[in-house]
């Protein structure tokens, strides 16, 4: 799957459950779009984010590098490669269109791109406080209109992220319609609940945490209509099939799974699975991977996929040629808040994951989890005291602890 | 200056005055106004509107300015001397009733509570619920009551229809497809108007050769190295001492003083729930 002279595409969602997609074996027809790519995709079982937010996760989707790594830094550092430097300096051309203010010109994410989108300017309203996909296509489609009429043609690499999944969870009626009609609510209904249950964690009333699930799955029917839009601009554009195309989240979403709600710093699968599907026209057949990826790796693939030499700074490893990618574990790190904001005292919190294993450990108790996934897929009965691995998966992620503490 | 900069200018302008006689066959001239922050570029675009004017025989529509209580003194006294010399009605909004809250200082705190209950419903509006507020320019609240606010109160008391603004497109590159018309919708507190942009296609060397070109009035603190002028706490020279015209325009970014960048991302954040 090396394709020198192909392009690259890398789509992410915000806040987007790999439980969402029917792919994933999601009931809902939540995401009928994203759901028919299945028979052109790998798709990967096992894909791990390195973190439960967008801060701690794309410094590996985007620079193939953990969280913590530089410390608490509030904007990216300068000592981190972002994938957009390395394919620049290559002669690819780069472009980004998002909507996500953790990832903008401000943060520092613009390094490295010819054509970089973080839509800051733009008026939005508190009820919709960011560019929705159709914004976001738009910009991209007339980017690639005029970038396909140019004479030379030239590889290019195009990330796009939506942020509509993510909360304040107020969609529009006609998802909510497709989702379950008999919910009645409005506009003004649904804001006050993001207010007053979401941003307070409160998860006492049941029946209210269904409902915010239901309006976050509404959410999840819209983007992947945007998604559908954008495949029908590539297609116009005849582009589908010069291009590897890769469909991944930065992270899930919690609703009272653990707890909480909203994605805070925690390592649970409701956080931290997360979908990835690597379409490739003509070329894949509806494959599935099992084995235990991480998006650390998504950087370290783009590469390859544009035939250029391994990046040294980069952490992650190709995933293609499938059959050469270690047999490794999955690590993530984050920071233990609950409620958004984050202080300097708030400590951090570490997963690792192996086969089925996955061990947590929050620093600021001293406290360690340990789960055995196959049979407890939903992570709620700690194995740590009756486990004969839980001494080898603590050493497993020592090493880190000592280098951050 | 050499004649290719001069047709340059010429066809600027043409194109904005094709805009601005758009506007007044589109839209009725008593619901129109023109802002002005003293800045060169809406100094620019009020000097093109009313070229237009004097050319067609109109009346010049209001011209509004907004004190957002941390203005440049050499900003103020600009405007006063230009709109005389112009003879420019000009009219200074601001809301008093926030400045009365803090007595006008910077840093100072302003408690919600204190607030007229428009200001109050108007917090409420943008999801901003603390009990206080320190009133600085920039800063969520206190950019929201003191521009946002302003502008669209006026806007509905004078039962505007077209605002006259003076956007580039190169300012930023978000705003490279903006439209010279771009409607906004009304809402709650939320006026409805269309903004028009005459000089959407100036660059910011375009402004200084028309600028220099006819001789345009331009605020002294652009001779000292200021390239771009908001509020006085939180603008910056790009180079101090160098005019703004002879920096390295096109390569240092204009707003590169400007602390909005870091404010409009924290507004954001905080309406996506994360402050």
């Amino acid at each position: 799957m090396v394709s020198t002279r192909q392009n690259v595409i890398l789509l992410t969602v915000d806040t987007l459950r790999k439980d969402a997609l029917g792919c994933y074996g999601n009931k809902g027809e939540l995401a009928p779009f994203v759901d028919s790519l299945e028979d052109k995709c790998i798709k990967f079982t096992k894909a791990q984010s390195i973190g439960p937010y967008t801060q701690a996760s794309f410094p590996g989707i985007l620079t193939s590098s953990y969280y913590l790594e530089y410390g608490r830094e509030k904007k990216l550092s300068s000592k981190r490669t972002l994938i957009s430097e390395v394919l620049k300096k290559a002669g690819i051309t780069t472009a980004g269109f998002h909507s996500n203010p953790y990832l903008s010109d401000f943060f520092g994410w613009n390094r490295g791109w010819d054509i970089f989108y973080d839509s800051m300017d733009i008026d939005v309203t508190p009820e919709v406080p960011y560019v929705k996909g159709d914004g976001i296509n738009k910009k991209v489609g007339e980017w690639l209109s005029l970038y396909t009429k140019g004479k030379e043609y030239r590889p290019f690499f195009l990330w796009l992220h939506y942020m509509d999944v993510h909360e304040p969870y107020v969609p529009e009626r006609k998802y909510i319609d497709m989702v379950d009609a008999s919910v009645s609510i409005s506009q003004d209904e649904m804001f006050n609940l993001f207010k007053s249950v979401v941003l307070k964690r409160d998860v006492s009333d049941k029946g209210t945490v269904r409902l915010l699930k239901k309006l976050y799955d509404a959410h999840v029917r819209e983007v992947d209509d945007y998604i559908k839009e954008f495949f029908r601009i590539l297609e116009k554009l005849n582009l589908l099939k010069d291009s590897v195309i890769i469909v991944s989240s930065d992270h899930g979403d919690e609703f009272n799974e653990h707890g909480g709600l909203s994605h805070d710093g925690k390592m649970h699968s409701e956080l931290i699975d997360v979908p990835l599907l690597i379409y490739d026209y003509g070329r894949a057949k509806g494959e599935v991977c099992h084995t235990l990826v991480s998006n650390i790796d998504l950087s370290p693939t783009i590469v390859h996929l544009f035939g250029l030499e391994l990046v040294k700074d980069f952490e992650g490893h190709s995933l293609f040629p499938l059959g050469d990618y270690p047999k490794k574990g999955c690590f993530g790190e984050a920071i233990d808040k609950v409620g958004q904001k984050e202080k300097d005292t708030d400590k951090p919190v570490y997963f690792y994951r192996e086969n089925d294993l996955k061990i947590i450990y929050r620093e600021s108790e001293n406290i360690w989890e340990m789960y055995n996934l196959k049979e407890d897929r939903k992570e709620v009965n700690n194995i740590i005291d009756t486990s004969s691995m839980a001494d080898d998966m603590k050493e497993k992620v020592r090493p880190r602890i000592r280098k951050m503490g | 200056m050499s004649q290719e900069v001069e047709k340059r200018c010429g066809e600027l302008v043409g194109k904005s005055k094709e805009v601005v006689r758009e506007t007044f066959e589109k839209f009725k001239p008593s619901e129109m106004a023109v802002t002005w922050t003293g800045g060169k570029d809406s100094t620019t675009n009020l000097w093109i509107v009313r070229q237009v004017c004097l050319e067609d025989n109109i009346d010049l529509p209001p011209v509004i300015t907004i004190d957002e209580g941390d203005a440049f003194t050499e900003i103020t006294d600009f405007l006063i001397r230009i709109s005389k010399k112009w003879n420019v009605d000009l009219e200074w909004l601001c809301n008093f009733d926030v400045l009365k809250c803090c007595q006008s200082h910077l840093g100072s705190t302003v408690k919600v509570k204190d607030l007229n209950e428009r200001n109050q419903a108007e917090l409420k509006r943008i999801g901003f619920e603390e009990a206080s507020f320190t009133f600085e320019a920039e800063s969520y609240a206190g950019n929201h009551l003191m521009k946002t606010v302003v502008l669209n109160k006026f806007i509905e008391e004078n039962n505007i229809k077209t605002l006259f603004m003076a956007l580039r497109r190169d300012e930023q590159t978000a705003r490279k497809s903006d439209e010279y018309f771009t409607k906004k919708e009304g809402g709650y507190l939320t006026p409805e108007h269309t903004r028009v942009s005459p000089i959407l296609h100036f660059t910011e060397r375009d402004i200084w050769d028309n600028i220099k070109l006819h001789n345009i009035p331009y605020c002294p603190l652009y001779e000292i190295g200021y390239r771009s002028l908001g509020a006085r706490s939180t603008s910056n020279p790009g180079v101090v001492g160098v005019p703004a015209w002879e920096q390295d325009i096109e390569h240092i970014p204009e707003r590169a003083g400007r602390r909005q960048d870091k404010e409009k991302a924290m507004d954001r954040l905080r309406k996506l729930g994360y402050m």
